[in-house]
């Protein structure tokens, strides 16, 4: 689709090219460029140990078609075509805008580009133009995959007249994407470094991923809601949000309306979005390329004069001291804590399981067809908060699989050229800070909840709870191939008996779970059963702490 | 004639300069080694020369031609071949130079064949079709060098062209260095490696703080070294100075204590 959409812009600069271009280079330029969009593994869906596919770019675009269908299924739920219309703007603005910046960064903040292309005999004209071409192919194609399932839907509903109209704001509403995605980027290059934004550009990577993973849970759920009638009303601030011009214009052809409100609005949905792209590629755009050009260079001065004296003690070096017992599982703790940090790679994998928490209470506690306020209100009777005890299993375990893995895997060599007795303590290490680091905050947090709803009566469950869950913990990291922290290889396929082992794993999770329930029907026996818990756990983790060499895998 | 000429070239970044008035007046088949310290400049001048950085002060022209005014006629007829690997890595070898020149306005059959051969001859042929995020940076810097010489350019610019090779292919490059030469090329290269600049440059050209501190060919600049202008930066560039060695010492006194 990429090379048609090509094709065609092509044809159409070629009608109206000038002399200053030169149309031989704009061809090869962002032919190759389109080629390279289709190899780049995109930023926000990179789940764990996929393997590389052919074409990553086509699959991310038909997730957000996908996602498109969902969202497009409210022209038919939603009574009202004004709200409906708000809601496909609002998304379609969102979604330009996070794509832009999480995705098409690696393209816009690429200096190797410069580097590549300056010494190349072409002029600026050709370079601009290429520039604009490349990125409305890029921008068309997400376009087309984000609304292609609600302008037909469009259509069907509502008929030609209103869908031809969607077609236009909605591309108006790309246009005005792009601005903010500017004004986003202008922010951030302001106050910050080459290093800085990538960093911030990774924040907004996970923030994309949490919301892909929650939304395709809850978005479904949500049209089922059977809310078809709420209505919207127009607040002052309201006039200030594109959407809602967007979605008024839309709305004054489908009534025939032609009020002042309504010519406002849709003189605001014509001229703002045309006019911020006019004022950004005359005045703010060239501004900014000499930024970016500005940014490597001085990062090369940087260099040569930065001195590092002062180093301050990390969180994890004054809490390795307290928490591991030998100087090997201190170094494998301040490692892990410290990587878990700061690896993107690592937050992305991680960061939505923990999403997937609230996922979780939201469906198992209010499964869908019950009213939410009376099953709030009914909360305190019921054992409900079991969920709420070992629902971090379920997502914090996950970071077992995620550990072993990392680019830099090449790095643990480092394990085996160090006279290391006692590999088991470096993975223990790893375990104590995915404990700390994550479980116990997660934990508290659902313990203050259900605290209350349910009040002190529970101090004795989460306490067993607390103990059952590193249990489990450590029990799943027992059963799992061991190996050191960071040491190998994502992509690489895993080995067999995965499924048996998550099988295993469940039936674990749910035994346990079931011991707890039953033990609750004797008064004492919950509490009394803490000990036994946490002595389990603890001959659990001298296990791993003594694995020997032969049993990690590398 | 006189095929590179800079005249009173400064060049300031934020508020620091870091070229303070560089002269330079580089004749047609001269081989140049542009040598000095990190951070002197050596890139900025080579990107200013090559037209890549066009706000500067002073005046540059190459060929006779303005670089302000003449950067597309200029960049055709000289080859850049830049410092760090930076290439597309998506693309394989063909692909890139199937691009690259392209954008020198090769024919296509003439790159195909221009690249297959110039790949067999760095023993790269049976990688010619794997992307390049699998190669090692010796094997980058290597399309590097093709992609920078594919149009038979007439001045070729080189910043550190033979970081990361190995020592087979550092031999090549020498090699290959020597053969532009004799075919009357003007080549102008940065280099920290002094075995290397001493074996194939007419002329060393020393900048240091931003301005050129000594212009010559190795001979001339090492007996001035020895009357003592030169000294510290000529040694400290071909090793072996009193610091280097005191530092050495220093060091084997911490990892003792």
């Amino acid at each position: 689709m990429d090379k048609i959409l090509l094709k065609l812009l092509l044809k159409f600069v070629k009608l109206f090219a000038n002399k200053g271009i030169d149309f031989e280079r704009l061809k090869i330029i962002t032919e190759t460029k389109v080629m390279m969009d289709r190899r780049r593994s995109p930023a926000s869906w990179k789940r764990k140990q996929q393997k590389e596919s052919k074409n990553p770019l086509m699959m991310t675009l038909i997730m957000y078609a996908l996602m498109g269908l969902f969202i497009g299924v409210v022209i038919f739920s939603l009574k009202s075509l004004l709200v409906a219309m708000i809601f496909i703007h609002a998304y379609l603005l969102f979604m330009m805008a996070m794509t832009l910046v999480t995705d098409f960064s690696a393209v816009l903040l690429d200096t190797a580009d410069n580097q590549i292309l300056l010494p190349k005999p072409i002029n600026s004209r050709t370079l601009f133009l290429s520039r604009v071409v490349h990125i409305l192919v890029y921008l068309s194609q997400f376009f087309l995959a984000l609304t292609i399932a609600p302008v037909i839907f469009t259509f069907i509903n509502y008929g030609p007249l209103v869908g031809l109209t969607t077609i236009l704001t909605l591309m108006l509403t790309v246009a005005f994407s792009i601005f903010i995605t500017y004004l986003l980027y202008a922010l951030i290059l302001r106050f910050a470094n080459e290093q800085k934004i990538k960093d911030i550009v990774g924040y907004f990577q996970i923030f994309m991923t949490i919301f892909f993973a929650v939304g395709y849970q809850i978005i479904p759920r949500l049209i089922n809601f059977d809310n078809g009638n709420f209505t919207f009303t127009l607040h002052w601030y309201s006039y200030l949000l594109a959407p809602v011009w967007m979605a008024m214009s839309v709305d004054s052809l489908y009534q025939m309306n032609f009020n002042n409100i309504h010519l406002l609005m849709i003189a605001c949905a014509v001229i703002v979005p045309i006019f911020t792209v006019w004022f950004m590629v005359k005045f703010l755009a060239p501004s900014f390329s000499r930024k970016l050009g500005a940014m490597s260079n001085d990062a090369e001065v940087i260099k040569t004069n930065k001195v590092v004296v002062n180093h301050k003690k990390d969180w994890s070096e004054k809490l390795a001291r307290f928490i591991c017992i030998s100087r090997t599982e201190s170094a494998g703790f301040e490692k892990v804590w410290k990587i878990t940090s700061r690896d993107k790679n690592f937050k992305v994998q991680f960061y939505p399981s923990l999403a997937y928490l609230l996922v979780f209470a939201f469906v198992f506690i209010f499964k869908s067809g019950k009213n939410i306020t009376e099953v709030w209100a009914h909360l305190h009777e019921t054992k409900m908060f079991l969920w709420f005890i070992y629902l971090p299993l379920i997502s914090i375990s996950s970071s077992l699989a995620i550990i072993p893995f990392n680019e830099n895997f090449s790095a643990a060599w480092i394990y085996q050229s160090v006279p290391l007795t006692k590999p088991g303590e470096i993975i223990s290490g790893g375990i104590k800070v995915l404990l700390i680091k994550f479980f116990i905050p997660v934990y508290l947090i659902l313990f203050g909840v259900a605290f209350y709803i349910w009040g002190q009566a529970l101090i004795g469950d989460f306490t067993l709870g607390f103990f059952n869950n590193i249990l489990i913990f450590l029990l799943i990291a027992n059963i799992n191939e061991h190996s050191l922290p960071f040491s190998r290889q994502a992509n690489i396929k895993q080995q067999s008996g995965k499924i048996v082992r998550a099988l295993l794993q469940l039936i674990l999770i749910g035994a346990l779970i079931g011991i707890h329930f039953l033990a609750l029907k004797i008064f004492w026996l919950p509490s009394a059963l803490i000990p036994v818990s946490a002595t389990v756990a603890y001959l659990l983790l001298r296990r791993i702490q003594n694995l020997p060499w032969l049993q990690i895998s590398i | 004639m006189s095929v590179i000429q800079t005249n009173m070239l400064k060049k300031k970044f934020g508020d620091k300069y870091v070229l303070k008035g560089i002269n330079l007046n580089i004749d047609a088949g001269q081989v140049v080694g542009y040598i000095g310290p990190n951070g002197a400049g050596k890139s900025t001048t080579i990107k200013i020369i090559s037209g890549i950085i066009d706000e500067f002060d002073g005046d540059v022209s190459v060929f006779g031609l303005d670089v302000r005014k003449n950067t597309i006629e200029i960049k055709q007829r000289i080859g850049y071949i830049p410092e760090q690997a930076s290439l597309y890595e998506v693309l394989t070898p063909i692909e890139y130079l199937r691009f690259v020149g392209k954008l020198y306005a090769l024919e296509d059959d003439v790159i195909s064949t221009k690249s297959w051969e110039l790949l067999r001859l760095f023993e790269l042929a049976d990688k010619a079709e794997t992307r390049m995020n699998t190669y090692s940076k010796g094997m980058k810097q290597k399309v590097l060098l093709i992609s920078g010489l594919i149009h038979n350019p007439e001045i070729i610019f080189l910043d550190e062209p033979l970081s990361g090779l190995d020592a087979n292919a550092v031999i090549l490059v020498k090699e290959i260095l020597m053969q532009l030469k004799q075919a009357g090329k003007t080549i102008f290269y940065s280099s920290h490696i002094m075995d290397v600049v001493e074996k194939i440059s007419d002329r060393i050209i020393i900048i240091d703080k931003g301005y050129v501190i000594a212009d010559g060919s190795f001979e001339t600049l090492k007996e001035q070294a020895h009357k003592g202008s030169l000294e510290n930066i000529f040694t400290s560039l071909t090793g072996g100075n009193e610091h280097n060695t005191s530092t050495a010492k220093e060091f084997i006194n911490v990892l003792r204590s």
